[in-house]
């Protein structure tokens, strides 16, 4: 139904459409220059987004967590461990399932958000190695994803939102899992980008960091890069994980009290 | 002392778990034992309705949205507005196409890939219900009669199903519809419809809907879903009911209490008379729904005001 709607529609974009390119190229040239200019939304280059994190918005899920980075929007559940549904070999490890789905009204243009079909695999890769899957042989935990409303550094916040929420459900892991990314603009490395500085960057990269064990799961990355601007940048980006850790850790115990 | 509290600590607990595993390997009996008390397993009243909360404009990226939590239930609806050009039928109405989702985040029984039986089934009735109950007059959604004219998108999100979905569903979509303000716009020179924003933009550019940014909304629908269980009237019942009870009536009712729909998908014979009940139950429900609704709506304009 709803493509055949989309045939004849589209979505009315501003008239000042070359103005905005413009304030682009602004942008563009201010970030490319070494002084610490502020970002659209008044932050420094080294300045993430406040993070809203909480347990439990999910009541019919083993467990679940909503996180809110400015714009970003995401809610994470995790059902199991359950039977797995796919016929598949005997395993005598557990197996993980990611899923991550975005709404259609999470991007800009209806239906955008399909394009990151990737999402899903990426999650996984981040989340397999800090989940102890010997403690819940042949059976499933199914973690699900969906972008409510895209602003920016999603994957991320889908990252550290989802380890959130498997240690809400009780999922065994060696460690929480957080993850930032930075985006690179000529000299500069900003971090934590919005939705508009990901598309005018010349590189990303994306750190998920276990910050008790002191080690990284993934590491993505996208674009023009030197040397030195590698190091520095994944020393940042570490360094975000561990504080965003801190604040993953405040909420779970915030939610155990309560269940006291 | 301390042992003494332990040990009816630890009693309380085994005396839970017992209550736990009655409840889940006899739920018939459980609830029947309930409602011998004319009360319900979440200590409600058999015709009393789950709190409900209604927050208006929860996604920004959209033209009007609205949170609403019945109970445990969370519905998120959405509109975005498209230009279209209008069918050679009704050259001066433009149109909303509405679609229900249930992402596997909102319950256990929903997996990726494979959709929810009950989804198609609320996106039909919503779609029927927003379009017979004369909610919306289509003609405030034309642009510019013939050539073009807004195209609704209204996407309903469950974000956490316990439960009485589609009244959930009618609530939000209802309050999307409310908080919906349409841009402003006018025409390029190559006939496409662009929006302007700013005071520079509005003395700039010749607006095609100055006066048209918020729809009159008359009549507003509302629902509540009954479940039936011999003679009880279980209003507003919850996911764990649902599962238990398979009668259920859903009846809508407009602004001045007019029967818009009734719905009574299968199960066991019912009275004329149980049937009246949920009438009367849904006019009571239908009053407190547009309590709750005009109440949001009334702080977000003293917001706005402010």
């Amino acid at each position: 139904m709803s493509a055949a709607a989309t045939a004849g529609t589209y979505s009315p974009a501003s008239s000042a459409g070359e103005k905005r390119r413009e304030r682009k190229e602004e942008l563009r040239r201010h970030l490319a220059e070494d002084a610490d200019w502020p970002r659209a939304d008044g932050r420094s280059f080294h300045d993430c987004r406040p993070a809203f994190m909480q347990t439990g918005p999910t009541t019919a899920a083993s467990g679940s967590a909503y996180a809110e980075f400015g714009k970003t929007k995401v809610i994470v559940s995790v059902f199991g461990p359950r039977e797995s549904k796919k016929a598949m070999l005997y395993s005598d490890t557990g197996r993980l399932n990611c899923n991550v789905s975005y709404t259609t009204f999470a991007t800009p243009i209806r239906g955008q958000g399909t394009d990151n079909k990737e999402y899903s695999a990426m999650l996984h890769k981040a989340l397999e190695g800090a989940v102890m899957l010997h403690t819940f042989p042949k059976t499933t935990v199914d973690v699900f994803a969906l972008v409510l409303e895209s602003g920016g550094s999603d994957l991320p916040i889908i990252i550290s939102c989802a380890s959130l929420a498997l240690a809400d459900a009780g999922i065994m892991m060696y460690d929480l899992v957080t993850s930032v990314s930075v985006s690179c603009f000529g000299k500069n490395i900003i971090i934590d980008p919005t939705s508009d500085e990901e598309a005018w960057q010349d590189g990303s990269l994306m750190v998920a960091y276990m910050p008790a064990r002191k080690e990284i799961t993934q590491l993505t990355l996208t674009g023009e890069w030197s040397d030195g601007k590698i190091t520095n940048a994944v020393e940042l980006c570490m360094d975000a994980c561990s504080k965003l850790c801190d604040i993953l850790r405040e909420r779970l115990k915030d939610a155990s009290s309560l269940a006291e | 002392m301390a042992a003494e509290a332990q040990a009816t600590a630890t009693g309380g607990l085994a005396g839970e778990m017992e209550v736990e595993a009655y409840r889940r390997l006899f739920p018939l009996a459980f609830l029947e034992r309930h409602l011998r008390e004319s009360v319900r397993p979440d200590a409600r009243r058999p015709a009393e309705a789950r709190p409900t909360t209604v927050a208006l404009a929860a996604v920004s990226s959209a033209h009007g949205s609205a949170l609403v939590r019945l109970g445990d239930t969370a519905m998120l609806a959405s509109i975005k507005l498209e230009v279209m050009s209008p069918s050679g039928e009704a050259p001066d109405e433009g149109s909303i196409a509405v679609e229900f989702h249930m992402p596997p985040i909102c319950s256990p029984l929903v997996r990726p890939g494979r959709p929810a039986e009950v989804a198609p089934v609320i996106s039909k009735n919503l779609e029927d219900i927003l379009m017979s109950s004369g909610m919306l007059n289509l003609k405030e959604l034309c642009l510019i009669s013939g050539k073009a004219s807004w195209l609704a998108y209204l996407d309903v999100y469950c974000l956490n199903a316990d439960g009485s979905l589609f009244d959930a569903a009618l609530i939000s979509a209802v309050a999307a519809f409310t908080h919906l303000e349409i841009p402003l716009v006018s025409v390029g020179d190559d006939g496409r419809v662009f929006t302007v924003g700013g005071n520079e933009g509005k003395a700039k550019y010749e607006l095609v809907n100055r006066e048209k940014r918020k729809l009159t909304i008359t009549n507003v629908p509302f629902s509540l879903t009954c479940a039936l269980h011999k003679d009880n009237v279980l209003a507003d019942p919850t996911a764990e009911e649902e599962s238990i009870i398979e009668t259920s009536v859903t009846i809508v009712l407009d602004s001045s209490d007019q029967i818009v729909s009734i719905q009574k998908p299968g199960g066991a014979v019912t009275s004329m008379t149980t049937i009246k009940e949920c009438i009367s139950l849904a006019k009571d429900r239908r009053r407190k729904l547009r309590e709750i609704l005009m109440d949001n709506v009334e702080a977000m304009e003293v917001d706005q005001t402010d």
